[in-house]
């Protein structure tokens, strides 16, 4: 999944801005909990009602989950969306809206049996033929899905067999079909609306989930109600019936270290975005909860581009790779929540495998000899290693802010000494999604989450090289032999096969160095220990509110 | 400004035909800058380099559909040549369509009318706080001892000069970080408008009563005011009936200053205090090229300048008819 563009800026620039401004607030500010916080005990009795007040960090825009590949949506859509199946505490698939399913021997045809008597916030009915709706609705170019359409695109067509008996067919075996279906940016809407007035569902959503979109106002605020008469909720949740919270209020408010003083003030109880530079802070406050959750998938990374000198020589991608000190860097960006990883896989995914650690180690010396064997092994009058009189030198592109990425900056300085050039490139958004796509850099930082390990796939198979198609191959990765573990890994029904197929990959993956692995892509949310009952699932680490209740 | 106003002749001998004519003219000419000010920005975003449809499709980091991309293009008439789009956009101007945001999938001027309340209410406040402030420092210290001067200027030019998001992130520091006397931004409330709007006045009123202050230092010098106090008049009298009028003119020329101010640091007060508003939505669209909102907002921002300068020229005349005949 994908880190939207507003997030992706403010955190680049909030680590400079935000954090000065932190201090300055810290210097001149008690920082003391308002009275009236305190910690309730965990065996507490859920009270009913009260309004949640949430701050979050940009909102979607649009919130329809079919539409868009917001981070926030995560989040947002919990709230309002119900999800075919789920995964549950161990990250393995459960029911939901659907109640079992089978999946044919090839892989290709899925029955899923509905679980009946659920209803959307409009009144109608949840059944086969709305299923079948919202895998088209997702897939309808007007919907102009960026993510979900992609998800779902090994379906070709479905069956309705009677009212809560659904038939998918898919063109050939893909595990990550029912993973897909429990993310947020897939949940379930309204049949009716689809049908209705499909153009309105961005601003007025309509779901079967916990609570019901009651107030829109883009770029400002989302208000929910309860959803009277839920009963519904997927079992690990450890509840039943309808939520206890009366609503939930939810507030853009886009600066970090506001976030962090309304929510010490206790203006909202939840934020679902707490800047890495105010955790400490919320940590040693025992009035308040902090969490700091690995999201699965592609941790953040420093992509190479293959396609291209100088990375398409796999000693400068190890070189590079060597001559960068990952967790000091990682230490300083994040104030020390982030954790320095050296897989191109988050240790959170399913099927990770620790032995394919350890091989990107910090070792200037290998750098510099990997660099001299590989011919760079003269300097130029600025101390840059040269080949044939051209300098080593590494374009990066990145969107433009007050001040460049932190990120880019630390890597320049860690590269610098073993004489490459760095060179940061600032680029307005459109620009720099043009060039993305047209392949025209050297390396590019990106992360991409999602909650099945086919991300692998996604970031480094060769039909995912943008072409025809948009692919998120942005390394131009084209590896006949890592093509063929994916592809098998994708087919394998979960279990062993799978498990061996996934291990190879990330061995494979380890030796090509299509990428610097930095560090896990987090989810850091904090909220008053006046808010009880925050569950997080394994799709996404998010805060999933469906029986929080505030204490009184 | 030669010779002396005698105080008596103000106030008489407009007339309503040369009144209208130069209604007219400024309107003409006000439609005249609305179109143009629609050109220059449709041309401005138009050339920003970089596709427009990946952009709306998630920019760098999705994987949209080969089909999803057409029908973006399609609708948003994407593949057309530049001069066709510009005909569109002009058609559907005339038509009172602004187009649909890219990123909000609503018309622009729904998108607009959302937010236009919070912002007219935030600059109304600003202006009610900001104007008060001004006449009273200004009426106080001009041509008063240098101490006094010093000190009254010293805050002007802090004021003026401190970027406003340093004055809002300072007074939220003391209001609401510390004292817990105002909400920390957001839209709920008369209280939650205090803070924003103080931020919002203090910027306009630096300049502002600089250039009054000036005025009537110079005005208090005038013959006329020596006869006016040589009649007997009070201090205050003098000042206010007297000097106050002749040293408007130039601060009345400031609103466009002033207008320009609250819309321009509406957007960053919006964002500091998690306000809505346009200034909210404008920054969000810059940042998504969501190039029919930008252009609904700077067409916005151009009709207001419009229609205060035309209101500007209006009080003109009420205040000096010699404007009317010169």
């Amino acid at each position: 999944m994908p880190l939207p563009r507003p997030a992706r800026f403010r955190t680049h620039r909030t680590l400079t801005r935000g954090a000065t401004l932190a201090v300055v607030a810290g210097l001149l500010t008690s920082c003391a909990s308002p009275a009236g916080t305190r910690t309730v005990p965990a065996d507490a009795t859920p009270v009913d009602g009260g309004v949640l007040n949430v701050s979050i960090s940009a909102e979607p825009g649009c919130l329809d989950g079919h539409g868009i590949s917001a981070t926030q949506q995560q989040f947002l859509g919990r709230l309002i969306y119900d999800n075919v199946v789920t995964l549950d505490d161990d990250g393995e698939i459960a029911p939901y809206l659907a109640e079992s399913w089978d999946i044919s021997e090839d892989g290709k045809t899925y029955t899923f049996h509905l679980k009946k008597d659920v209803t959307f916030s409009d009144g109608s009915p949840w059944n086969a033929t709305v299923f079948q709706q919202n895998l088209e609705h997702m897939r309808d170019p007007a919907t102009k899905s960026p993510l979900a359409a992609a998800y779902i695109a090994p379906y070709v067509d479905g069956t309705v067999i009677d009212d809560h008996t659904f038939e998918a067919h898919l063109e050939y075996a893909y595990t990550p079909f029912l993973y897909t279906l429990a993310q947020s940016w897939l949940g379930m809407n309204s049949g009716k609306a689809i049908t209705e007035s499909p153009e309105t569902l961005c601003q007025n959503p309509v779901g079967s989930g916990p609570y019901v979109l009651e107030d829109y106002q883009p770029g400002q605020s989302i208000s929910y109600a309860k959803r009277e008469g839920y009963a519904w909720a997927p079992e690990w949740l450890g509840g039943t019936g309808e939520a206890h919270l009366d609503g939930v209020e939810v507030t853009v408010v886009a600066e970090p270290v506001i976030r962090y003083q309304s929510l010490v003030s206790g203006q909202y109880g939840l934020t679902e975005n707490l800047a890495p530079q105010n955790a400490a802070a919320v940590q040693a406050d025992p009035a308040f909860t902090y969490e700091n959750l690995p999201r699965t998938g592609s941790p953040y990374v420093l992509g190479f581009n293959l396609n291209r000198e100088p990375f398409s020589d796999p000693a400068v991608r190890e070189a590079f790779a060597a001559a960068v000190d990952t967790e000091a860097v990682t230490e300083s960006l994040g104030f020390g929540t982030y954790t320095p990883i050296d897989s191109y896989l988050s240790k959170e995914s399913k099927y990770y495998d620790p032995s394919a650690e350890g091989t990107l180690a910090h070792d200037p010396e290998r750098a510099n000899q990997l660099l001299d064997d590989a011919g760079w092994d003269s300097r130029d009058a600025e101390g840059f290693r040269t080949r044939d009189g051209e300098r080593l030198t590494v374009e990066v592109p990145t969107v433009e802010a007050s001040a460049p990425s932190p990120l880019l900056v630390q890597l320049q300085g860690e590269v610098r000494k073993v004489g490459i050039e760095l060179e940061i490139i600032q680029l307005p958004q459109a620009q720099l999604t043009e060039l993305r796509y047209a392949g025209d850099y050297d390396a590019l930082a990106g992360v991409w989450h999602t909650n099945t390990t086919d991300v692998l796939f996604i970031r480094y198979h060769s039909s995912e090289i943008t072409g025809e198609r948009i692919g998120q191959n942005s390394s131009y990765v084209n590896d006949p032999e890592l093509d063929e573990i994916l592809l098998r890994a994708r087919g394998a029904a979960d279990g062993p096969d799978a498990a061996e197929a996934y291990s190879q990959a990330q061995h494979r993956l380890t030796d090509l160095v299509p990428g610097l692995p930095l560090y896990e892509n987090p989810s850091q949310f904090a909220y008053s220990n006046s808010v009880q009952g925050v569950a997080t699932d394994t799709s996404h680490p998010v805060p999933v509110l469906t029986y929080a209740w505030l204490a009184q | 400004m030669t010779g002396i106003s005698v105080p008596g002749s103000i106030g008489k001998a407009v007339r309503p035909d040369a009144v209208a004519r130069r209604i007219a003219l400024r309107l003409v000419v006000g439609v005249g800058v609305l179109w143009g000010a629609a050109t220059l920005t449709f041309l401005a975003v138009y050339l920003i380099p970089g596709d427009t449809a990946l952009l709306i499709l998630g920019g760098p980091d999705a994987r949209p559909t080969p089909e999803a991309i057409d029908r973006v293009r399609q609708d948003y008439l994407l593949n057309e040549p530049l001069a066709i789009q510009y005909l569109h956009y002009l058609g559907g101007l005339l038509q009172g369509d602004l187009g649909q945001s890219y990123r909000l999938r609503i018309p622009v001027t729904e998108a607009i009318g959302q937010q236009i309340g919070s912002t007219a209410q935030l600059a109304g406040a600003a202006a009610l706080l900001a104007l008060p402030l001004t006449f009273a420092v200004a009426l106080a210290s001009a041509q008063r001892r240098p101490w006094i001067r010093s000190l009254v200027s010293g805050v002007e030019v802090v004021c003026a000069a401190t970027p406003t998001f340093v004055i809002g992130f300072v007074l939220l520091m003391v209001f609401s970080f510390s004292l817990h006397w105002f909400p920390i931004g957001g839209n709920q409330g008369p209280a939650s408008l205090v803070l924003p709007a103080l931020t919002l006045a203090l910027a306009v009123f630096g300049p502002l009563s600089q250039v009054l202050r000036n005025e009537l230092d110079d005005v208090l010098e005038q013959a006329f005011v020596l006869t006016a106090r040589a009649r007997g008049m009070r201090d205050a009298q003098v000042r206010v009936r007297h000097a106050l009028r002749h040293a408007v003119i130039p601060v009345l020329t400031m609103s466009g200053f002033l207008i320009a101010a609250l819309l321009g640091g509406s957007v960053i007060v919006e964002t500091l205090f998690s306000r809505q508003g346009v200034g909210s939505l404008a920054l969000a669209s810059v940042y998504e090229k969501d190039l029919p909102v930008i252009i609904g907002v700077v067409l916005l921002s151009a009709a207001v300048y419009v229609v205060v300068n035309l209101a500007v020229d209006l009080l003109y005349t009420l205040i000096d008819p010699r404007v009317v005949t010169a």
